[in-house]
C-alpha cells in the first residue's frame, strides 16, 4: 500500500502523541546530558515512585533535576513521621497520586500519607496482623524492603510469608495469599515487583534450610500463576526448551538434583530476598539467588545448583532463558541476591544490552543480558577468596586456601559473609556512566560445623566471626566507572559499613545514608560531600525522590538502624561474643555507641 | 470509699495467693511436672514465689560440656548466637532475663517456648538434656564456661589486615 504524504504526517502525529502520552505516564528512557550511546532499559519514574527501585531496570536514577549540586546545601526537613517500630527500616516509600505509602517492619503495617496537606497527615493505616511466631523465624531482624504499586493496588509481602494487595485509595485488603510456611522456616522480607499482571514474590530463610523459590501471583486475584524453585528437577525449576545458558558449567539435565548429595536439594536454600529487574523489550525478568543450605560446605558436596545464581526468565510463564551460577559450591555464605542494573551502553566499541551486578562476592559482574555471557568481573573491595574470573569458562579463579571446611577455622577470608556489598541497592547515572556502590570492607574466619536439620530452626553448620578488613576503613560509597571497569573514587567510613541504598538524579547529586545516621548528598562526578545531616538513627533504607503536589522535588529516606549487621545496635545482642548474630558482632563493635534504634521517615525539600 | 478499695485489693490478693498455693500444692503432691510449674508474669500482690525445682546437673563439669554440645545440636546457636550472644533470639550471656534466671525458669523457657519465636522444645528434647542446657547457659561468663568465645585477637589475628594469606590480592 502506498501512503500519501498527508496520511504519513497524520500517522506520525498520532504516533508522536501516543508516545508523548506514554512518556507522561512513565517518563523518559533517554536522559538529557547522558553519555553518548547510553540508553535506559526501562522508562524512568517521572515524579512518582511506584516500584521498589523506581524503575523496572533497577537503576535508581531519577530524571528530576530541581535539586542540583549547587542548591542541595539548602535542603531542609519538610516532614517527619515515626512508625513506632524500633527495627531496621530497609527499603523506601512509594509515591503515587499525591500519596506516600510506607511499609513498616513487622507487624508490616501500611501507612498512607496525604502529601497535599501540611504535615502530611495520615489517610489510613492497613494492619495485616501477621503471625507473631514469624519474628523468631526471621534470620536478620524483622525487616521489610518495600512495596509495588500497580492497577490501583499496593502489593507487598508480610514476614509470615503472605503477600497482600491493598486498595491504594481506601486501604482495604483486596487479596491475601500464603506463599510460604513459617513452620518450615520460610519468611518474606523482599519487595515484590509487578510486571504486567504478574506479581513476583521471592522468599527468605536461607539460614533455615528452606527450598528457595520465586512465586508468581495474579495481580487481580492473588492466585498462583507459576512457581520456579532454585533446586530440584528441571520441571520444578521451570527449565525447558527455551533454556540456553551461555556456559557449559550451567548446562545439563536436572542439575538441581545431580549437583547435590541425594535429597539435600530439598533443604538447599537459594532464596530470593533481594531485588527483581525487568527488561520490557526483551520481556525478561532478572534476579539472583542466595546461599545454599547448609552453610557448612562439606555437608553438601557438589555444585549445589541453583544457589548463587542469576536467572533470566519469562515473566508470564516463568520459563528460564539463561542462568549463571556465580560460584559453585559456596563455602562462605555469599548470597548473590543483589540488584541487577539493566542499561544499554557502549561496551568495548559496540552497544550492548548490559546487566550490571555488583556482587556480595566482591566483584562487579557485567553480563550481556540477552545471552548471559560474562563480559567482565572486577573486584571493588579487597578480596582473598578468588583472584578473578575466567571469562571463557565463567568460573572464578579461586584461592583454595580461602575455601572453608569443616573442622578448622579458615582465617582471613575477604569479604565476610555479609559481602563486599549487602542487598542494599546501588544506583547508575547515565549522565556520568558511574555505578554508585554502597560497599563493605570486612573479613572473617569461618569453620564448618556439624548440624542437624530441624524444620523451622536455623540450619547453619558454621561458626563465623567477622572483623574489619585491611586499609583502615569499613564502609565506602564507591563511584565505579562501568565502561572501564574501575573504581574512580570512594567516600570512606572508618568504623561501619555503608548499609543504605543509593539514589542518583539528573541534578548530578547522589544520596545515601550511613549506619551512624548521616544522610548525605555527594557530587555525582567526584564524590565531594555537598550536604549532610545527622538523623535520629542509623540509615539502612533506600532514598527516593518525587514531585509533590506543588510541583517541587522532594527526597525521602527512612532512619532506623537494623537488619543483619545493624541489629547489633539492639540491646538484645551482646558485644562479648564475636560469633553472635551469625558472626557479625566482631565487625560492628562501634555501632552501639554511635547510634540507637529508630523508626522515623524523613522528607527533605526546599 | 477508701475502705471499699482496700477490701477489693485484699480479696484480690488472697485469691491470687490461694491460686499460687494450689499450683505449687499440685506439684508437691503428685511429684509430676505440672502444666505450668512456674509463673511467667508478676504474681498479683507479690507473695511467695512458687517452689523452684533444682537442676540435677548443677556444678557438673561433664554436663556443662554436654550442654555446650546440645546447644549446637539443637540449633540453639543459630538463633541465640555461636556462644549465645544473641541474634535472631536475645543474648543469653547478658544480665537481662525476661522470664527469670533461676534454673527452673530457664528450663521452662526452653520447654514451653516463649512468644515471638522461641520454639517449645518440651515435646522434642528429653528433660535431662534440657537441664544440661540450663547448666551450660548458667555457666556463661564464669570460669566454668566450656568452649568460651575466642576473639580473633586472642588467636593472633590482627584486625584491619589480611591474615594468613599467602598471596593477598590488593
Amino acid at each position: 500500500m502506498k501512503m500519501t504524504g498527508k496520511l504519513i504526517s497524520i500517522c506520525a502525529l498520532i504516533a508522536t502523541s501516543l508516545a508523548l502520552a506514554a512518556a507522561q505516564d512513565k517518563g523518559p528512557t533517554d536522559v538529557p546530558g547522558s553519555l553518548p550511546g547510553i540508553h535506559m532499559a526501562s522508562p524512568l519514574p517521572n515524579g512518582t515512585w511506584v516500584t521498589p527501585e523506581g524503575d523496572y531496570a533497577g537503576t535508581r536514577f531519577s530524571p528530576l533535576d530541581q535539586i542540583t549540586k549547587d542548591n542541595v546545601k539548602n535542603l531542609k526537613v519538610i516532614g517527619t513521621m515515626s512508625t513506632g517500630i524500633p527495627h531496621g527500616h530497609e527499603g523506601g516509600p512509594l509515591v503515587v497520586n499525591n500519596t506516600m505509602y510506607v511499609v513498616t517492619p513487622f507487624p508490616n503495617n501500611l501507612i498512607a500519607l496525604d502529601l497535599t496537606k501540611p504535615g502530611y497527615p495520615q489517610k489510613w493505616v492497613y494492619q495485616p496482623h501477621p503471625d507473631p511466631k514469624a519474628v523468631g523465624i526471621a534470620c536478620c531482624d524483622v525487616v521489610n524492603r518495600g512495596a509495588s504499586y500497580a492497577d490501583g493496588k499496593i502489593i507487598y509481602n508480610l514476614l509470615d510469608a503472605n503477600t497482600v494487595a491493598v486498595d491504594a485509595n481506601t486501604g482495604k485488603q483486596l487479596w491475601r495469599t500464603q506463599v510460604g510456611d513459617i513452620n518450615l522456616g520460610e519468611t518474606i522480607t523482599m519487595a515484590p515487583l509487578v510486571v504486567k499482571n504478574v506479581v513476583l514474590v521471592g522468599d527468605s530463610g536461607g539460614e533455615l534450610g528452606v527450598r528457595g523459590k520465586m512465586t508468581a501471583l495474579d495481580l487481580k486475584t492473588g492466585k498462583v500463576l507459576w512457581r520456579a524453585y532454585n533446586s530440584g528437577p528441571d520441571k520444578d525449576v521451570l527449565i525447558g526448551p527455551d533454556f540456553k545458558p551461555f556456559y557449559k558449567k550451567d548446562q545439563g539435565k536436572d542439575l538441581g538434583v545431580s549437583t547435590w548429595t541425594p535429597g539435600q536439594w530439598k533443604m538447599g536454600g537459594g532464596t530470593i530476598w533481594g531485588w527483581v529487574s525487568y527488561d520490557p523489550e526483551l520481556n525478561l525478568i532478572y534476579y539472583g539467588t542466595g546461599n545454599p543450605g547448609v552453610w557448612n560446605p562439606d555437608m553438601r558436596p557438589g555444585d549445589n545448583k541453583w544457589s548463587l545464581t542469576i536467572w533470566a526468565r519469562n515473566p508470564e510463564t516463568g520459563a528460564a532463558k539463561w542462568a549463571f551460577q556465580v560460584v559453585a559450591h559456596d563455602a562462605w555464605d555469599y548470597d548473590e541476591i543483589m540488584e541487577n542494573v539493566l542499561v544499554d551502553m557502549p561496551w568495548q566499541g559496540k552497544t550492548r544490552k548490559l546487566l550490571i551486578h555488583p556482587g556480595r562476592t566482591g566483584f562487579v559482574y557485567v553480563f550481556d543480558r540477552e545471552t548471559g555471557e560474562l563480559l567482565s568481573a572486577d573486584n571493588f573491595e579487597p578480596i582473598t577468596w578468588a583472584k578473578g574470573f575466567d571469562l571463557k569458562t565463567g568460573m572464578p579463579i579461586e584461592d583454595p586456601s580461602h575455601r572453608s571446611h569443616q573442622g578448622y577455622y579458615t582465617k582471613g577470608i575477604c569479604p565476610s559473609s555479609t559481602g563486599a556489598k549487602e542487598f542494599v541497592p546501588s544506583s547508575f547515572s547515565p549522565r556520568t556512566g558511574l555505578l554508585y556502590i554502597p560497599a563493605h570492607n570486612t573479613c572473617m574466619d569461618y569453620e564448618g560445623t556439624d548440624v542437624n536439620y530441624i524444620a523451622g530452626t536455623p540450619y547453619l553448620g558454621a561458626s563465623v566471626r567477622m572483623y574489619p578488613g585491611p586499609g583502615g576503613y569499613q564502609g565506602e560509597l564507591i563511584g565505579w566507572d562501568v565502561a572501564h571497569a574501575k573504581k574512580l573514587w570512594g567516600v570512606k567510613e572508618a568504623d561501619l559499613p555503608v548499609y543504605s541504598g543509593v539514589l542518583s538524579t539528573a541534578g548530578d547529586v547522589v544520596f545515601y545514608g550511613t549506619m551512624d545516621g548521616w544522610f548525605r548528598a555527594i557530587d555525582a562526578r567526584d564524590g565531594k560531600v555537598l550536604w549532610q545531616m545527622k538523623l535520629a538513627s542509623g540509615i539502612v533504607g533506600n532514598p527516593m525522590t518525587y514531585l509533590g503536589p506543588d510541583g517541587k522535588q522532594y527526597i525521602a529516606i527512612y532512619s532506623g538502624v537494623g537488619g543483619w549487621m545493624g541489629a547489633v545496635a539492639d540491646p538484645n545482642v551482646s558485644s562479648d561474643d564475636d560469633y553472635a548474630a551469625l558472626g557479625v558482632v566482631g565487625a560492628m563493635k562501634k555501632i552501639k555507641e554511635k547510634t540507637g534504634l529508630g523508626d522515623v521517615l524523613y522528607v527533605f525539600g526546599f | 470509699m477508701k475502705t471499699l478499695f482496700c477490701l477489693v485489693t485484699l480479696s484480690a490478693l488472697s485469691f491470687a495467693l490461694a491460686a499460687c498455693n494450689r499450683d505449687s500444692g499440685v506439684a508437691v503432691a503428685s511429684g509430676a511436672t505440672p502444666a505450668i510449674p512456674t509463673t511467667v508474669g508478676p504474681v498479683p500482690g507479690g507473695g511467695a514465689p512458687p517452689a523452684a525445682r533444682t537442676n540435677p546437673f548443677s556444678g557438673n563439669d561433664v554436663a556443662l560440656v554436654e550442654g555446650r554440645k546440645l546447644f549446637n545440636w539443637y540449633n540453639c546457636s543459630g538463633c541465640h548466637g555461636g556462644h549465645a550472644g544473641g541474634g535472631m533470639g536475645p543474648s543469653l550471656r547478658d544480665e537481662i532475663w525476661l522470664y527469670g534466671n533461676r534454673d527452673d525458669q530457664i528450663f521452662d523457657s526452653i520447654a514451653q517456648g516463649r512468644a515471638h519465636g522461641m520454639p517449645a522444645w518440651g515435646p522434642k528434647i528429653p528433660e535431662q538434656q534440657i537441664w544440661k542446657l540450663v547448666a551450660y547457659i548458667k555457666s556463661m561468663r564464669t570460669p566454668q564456661e566450656p568452649d568460651p568465645p575466642l576473639m580473633p585477637e586472642q588467636e593472633g589475628i590482627v584486625k584491619g589486615t589480611i591474615n594468613s594469606v599467602p598471596e593477598a590480592q590488593k
